[in-house]
């Protein structure tokens, strides 16, 4: 077991190493303060309090965090396969499960500094400056809280972890850097447009609107924003809620976090054997 | 960089403080979740902090005695500002109209302010009075008397007590009956509709028309009556035949006797303390420049067919200001006491019809119950506002001006504390304000035109309640129509060239049809928590459409009608289907550069504008028509001002209002009438507990 620690403990010191040598995603998170802040600026509800301000970001947000977890993880798993060094990896005694759990912990920091950090800065910036138009009269802040902002916050990890997860099977299932990008985009649409699109489709083929909180809680961004409705905006709002399934929403995401980790120890472990299977059926379609 | 290093020794360290952070972070998060930020209780404010909504506190009725209104405070979960209701009924009467909490989210806490010590009882005119308020209690924790002889000035009003004890023993006293608060939110009361504020309009046009004809009536019964008994001698006075001056023709005059002024010029002035007729053809009355050239002080006198000039030029009383007097008092002795054509004082009935003044100070001075009908009056003021005075000023005196002019001057017509005064079909040009009303309320100001008021067409200060002003055509001038107060009709306006074409500072008010065209600005919201519905309005080729002063967002539409926004339809979109925010920079440009609408198409405004209308009370400092109208509401009106060249326009807004009123489609400007229908039903709804 010490064992199986120390080296999940080294994998992840390696590509903890080759995170902070990568200098790009410094730039990534001072580019993304910038564009939140920019969003704040000109959205103007910053300018009154945190419930506002979530309500100017959500829609960024939904494409942003997304962006950044593939940018962050497609070519996690790719680059050690691609160059053999996993193979000289696995000659020492690292399991493929070791080592994914590694790599998927020093990804999941580097996502958290570059996406938290910027976030809870703008949260900071709210806090220290939205105010109230005028103080001539008696203000309060109503349920506006920075409470509600940490919430939001506390939403950003698991929706960035299920596609984060979700990058790292991009990166174990591409064969080269190209194709992890052309996959990873692929994906990154997919996931934002294509689960809200396959939801109104089967709204337009029939299925009851009763069922949206559940259908809406199967994909990470659907199952992201109505949480964000539910628990920061909505309690704006006469305490109602339903805007999603709530239960089903974080089992979703959460769901897409284990999958995705789970698909990419797959690939990596039989990927081999999938390789020869599958270019026996490209062999055979390129007759 | 070493603690960076993941091969480092200190590593192991930084990864101990990293997973501490971690569990803090979570719990933190964890702990978010747990708290439930809409339980948060607020303690009261002092009320004047409050941003006020509701009945006016500055009615005559209240502002002159013991007089009080039972006042709510209200915390919303989205409006940054704490709300204060005069009448907790404002408070109750606003949870049924869903518009509030589409504004500003549910209330949080709610405070009355209650009388138990107080020494609460009802004044003579049947209003609710107290000594003072004694504590601010949660709503839910008094209990009210409802149904009592205590009323606020707009009809029922509901008296909050922190002790049971002692609202049985109000109602013991003054009759009613005690309800907790779930009874007085379920409860209905009588409040004002947008049908409440549009039937003010015809309705004091029509009592104004009662005024002139009894006016007519009493001055020409008198005439025709002399004439007929003439023959007596005493009752038709001529002056030059039967006295030498005006002033002794009108000394010597018995009472419903007629003055008749051949045409000349007569270098006097005239004291006129009976009721007489003063008829004059072309006659002139040259003052002697001091003090006022004619003062009535008898009821019921009728001035006609006269020119006036050789006014002093005292425009008000320097001395008059009391050290320990009010403003308000201030400016009544003040303004009250100078020079003008004509100076009536305790002289109710007095018709003035066919006059004209030129004058340094003011044309008409009426004062102290002076109550006056003013037709075909011609003031000549300064040309500089600065050297002049009022073309009229009344005081305490209810006065109806129609078929009038006036030039130069202070204000054309100005009028303090002059309840019920009607201003019609009268044209003002080069004033300092055209009309300028101060703590008057009940008045109607109608098609009227107004040209280069260096500061505005027609300006109400001071917070009264229930003015209405329709169908003015204001043009040139620093602004339109710059009403405060509380519970207004504004409709039917066309206000072009003007710095400002109209403000909403009117509360709880109804801003409809008014169009404004190439104006700087043509709308500007200015009361910090919005509650006026602004709708069916028509906005073209402003320089800015509308602006905001501080405050949540402002929603001018009601149901799905909106206004009528030029440039709100440019682009590919359907037209009014896209909201439009008049506020925002991409929008504010669309009527003047048409690349703004591919602007207003990308990703980025899109995001940003596609949630903005959410949490409206939490927004600040903007305007939004969630369903602007593709078309004008009135073109013909547009075309009209946008015409250097064109009469004054004047809408018949009295058959459209009458039409609007009875008719039965929804269409009729807004939900009026489902809201009125409810009203009718909801006894029956509360009979089966509520929907």
């Amino acid at each position: 077991m010490r064992d199986r620690i120390l080296a999940v403990d080294t994998v992840f010191r390696r590509e903890l190493a080759t995170v902070l040598r990568t200098p790009g995603y410094g730039v990534l998170a001072v580019g993304l303060l910038a564009l939140l802040g920019g969003v704040v600026a000109v959205g103007g509800g910053a300018a009154t309090g945190f419930v506002p301000a979530v309500v100017d970001l959500l829609p960024v947000t939904e494409v942003v965090v997304p962006l950044v977890a593939f940018v962050v993880g497609y070519r996690a798993l790719l680059v050690d396969a691609d160059s053999g060094e996993l193979a000289v990896i696995r000659t020492y005694p690292v399991g493929v499960v070791g080592y994914v759990a590694g790599v998927m912990l020093a990804r999941s920091l580097a996502f958290l500094a570059v996406v938290v950090v910027p976030y809870a800065m703008v949260g900071g910036f709210v806090w220290a400056t939205a105010a109230p138009d005028t103080g001539i009269f008696a203000t309060h802040s109503g349920v506006d809280s920075p409470l509600l902002y940490l919430r939001f916050l506390g939403l950003l990890v698991p929706f960035g972890a299920a596609y984060l997860s979700l990058a790292t099977v991009v990166s174990a299932v591409a064969s080269s850097r190209r194709g992890a990008v052309a996959l990873a985009v692929l994906a990154l649409v997919g996931g934002v447009l294509g689960g809200d699109l396959a939801v109104l489709r089967s709204l337009a083929t029939g299925t009851s609107p009763s069922a949206i909180p559940g259908l809406l809680a199967l994909t990470p961004n659907g199952a992201f924003r109505g949480l964000v409705f539910e628990e920061v905006v909505g309690v704006a709002f006469a305490p109602q809620g339903g805007f999603v399934d709530v239960g089903r929403a974080i089992g979703s995401l959460l769901g897409w976090t284990v999958v995705g980790i789970a698909v990419s120890t797959v690939t990596l472990a039989y990927g081999d054997r999938l390789e020869v299977l599958l270019e026996g059926v490209r062999a055979r379609l390129a007759e | 960089m070493a603690i960076l290093d993941p091969y480092g020794d200190r590593f192991g360290r930084l990864l101990v403080a990293v997973a501490v952070l971690a569990v803090l972070a979570g719990v933190a998060t964890a702990g978010a979740y747990a708290a439930d930020p809409s339980t948060a209780t607020p303690a009261p404010v002092a009320y004047d902090d409050a941003v006020e909504l509701g009945l006016s506190s500055e009615t005559d009725e209240l502002m002159a005695g013991s007089a009080r209104i039972p006042r709510a405070q209200v915390f919303y979960s989205q409006l940054q500002y704490v709300v204060g209701y005069n009448g907790v009924e404002s408070f109750a009467a606003s949870l049924d109209d869903g518009r509030t909490e589409r504004q500003f989210g549910y209330p949080l806490v709610v405070y009355v302010e209650t009388f138990d010590g107080g020494n609460p009882g009802v004044t003579d005119d049947g209003l609710f009075e107290a000594e003072r308020s004694t504590d601010w209690v949660p709503a839910d924790e008094a209990t009210y008397v409802a149904e009592s002889a205590a009323h606020s000035p707009a009809g029922e009003t509901v008296v909050p007590f922190a002790e049971r004890t002692n609202a049985e023993l109000f109602a013991a006293e003054h009759g009613g009956r005690l309800l907790d608060w779930e009874a007085v939110r379920d409860r209905s009361f009588d409040v004002d509709s947008a049908a409440t504020a549009r039937s003010m309009a015809p309705a004091r046009w029509a009592a104004a028309d009662r005024r002139i004809a009894d006016a007519e009536a009493s001055a020409g019964d008198r005439h025709r009556g002399n004439r007929s008994t003439s023959a007596g001698g005493d009752a038709l006075i001529v002056v030059g035949e039967d006295a030498p001056t005006i002033d002794a023709a009108a000394a010597a005059a018995p009472p419903n006797a007629t003055v008749v002024v051949p045409a000349g010029t007569y270098e006097e002035t005239v004291d006129v303390n009976e009721s007489v007729v003063i008829a004059g053809d072309g006659a002139r009355i040259r003052g002697d420049g001091n003090g006022s050239v004619i003062t009535v002080r008898a009821p019921n006198v009728t001035l006609s067919g006269l020119s006036i000039d050789g006014v002093g030029n005292r425009t008000r009383d320097p001395e008059a200001a009391e050290e320990d007097g009010t403003w308000d008092t201030n400016i009544q002795l003040g303004y009250g006491h100078g020079d003008a054509g004509i100076r009536a004082i305790d002289a109710p009935g007095l018709l003035v019809d066919d006059v004209a003044i030129e004058t340094n100070a003011s044309g008409v001075l009426l004062r102290e119950g002076s109550d006056a009908v003013l037709r075909d009056l011609r003031v000549d003021g300064s040309d500089d506002w600065r050297d002049g005075f009022m073309g009229v000023t009344g005081m305490e005196s209810r006065v109806t001006v129609v078929d009038s002019r006036f030039e130069g001057g202070r204000d054309g017509v100005y009028l303090h504390r002059a309840d019920g005064s009607v201003i019609r079909n009268s044209t003002f040009v080069g004033n300092r304000y055209g009309t300028h009303l101060m703590y008057t309320g009940d008045a109607l100001i109608a098609d009227n035109a107004f040209r280069n008021a260096e500061f505005g067409g027609i300006t109400v200060m001071t917070r009264p309640s229930g003015n209405a002003i329709v169908g003015n055509d204001v043009r040139g001038s620093g602004a339109g129509i710059q009403a405060s107060g509380t519970r207004s009709y504004v409709g039917y306006n066309t206000l072009a060239d003007n710095g400002l074409g109209f403000s909403t500072s009117a509360r709880g008010s109804l801003y409809e049809r008014n169009v404004a065209v190439d104006n700087e600005v043509g709308a500007h919201a200015t009361t910090v928590v919005p509650s006026s519905r602004v709708v069916a309005n028509d906005f073209v080729g402003n320089e800015v459409h509308a602006e905001a002063g501080p405050g949540a967002l402002r929603v001018w539409a009601v149901g799905d009608r909106g206004n009528h926004w030029e440039g709100a339809s440019v682009g590919l979109h359907e037209p009014g289907e896209r909201a439009y925010r008049p506020t925002s920079p991409v929008d504010a440009a669309l009527h003047r550069e048409i690349a703004a609408a591919a602007l207003r198409e990308s990703p980025a405004v899109v995001l940003l504008d596609r949630l903005r209308g959410t949490v409206p009370g939490a927004r600040s400092g903007s305007v939004v028509d969630p369903s602007p109208a593709p078309k004008p509401h009135a073109p013909e009106r547009i075309a009209a001002a946008t015409d250097p060249d064109s009469e004054p326009v004047h809408p018949d807004w009295r058959r459209e209002l009458d039409h609007t009123m009875n008719a039965h489609d929804r269409n009729a400007t807004d939900g009026t009438r489902s809201r009125l229908s409810n009203v009718r039903t909801r006894g029956l709804v509360d009979v089966g507990g509520r929907r």
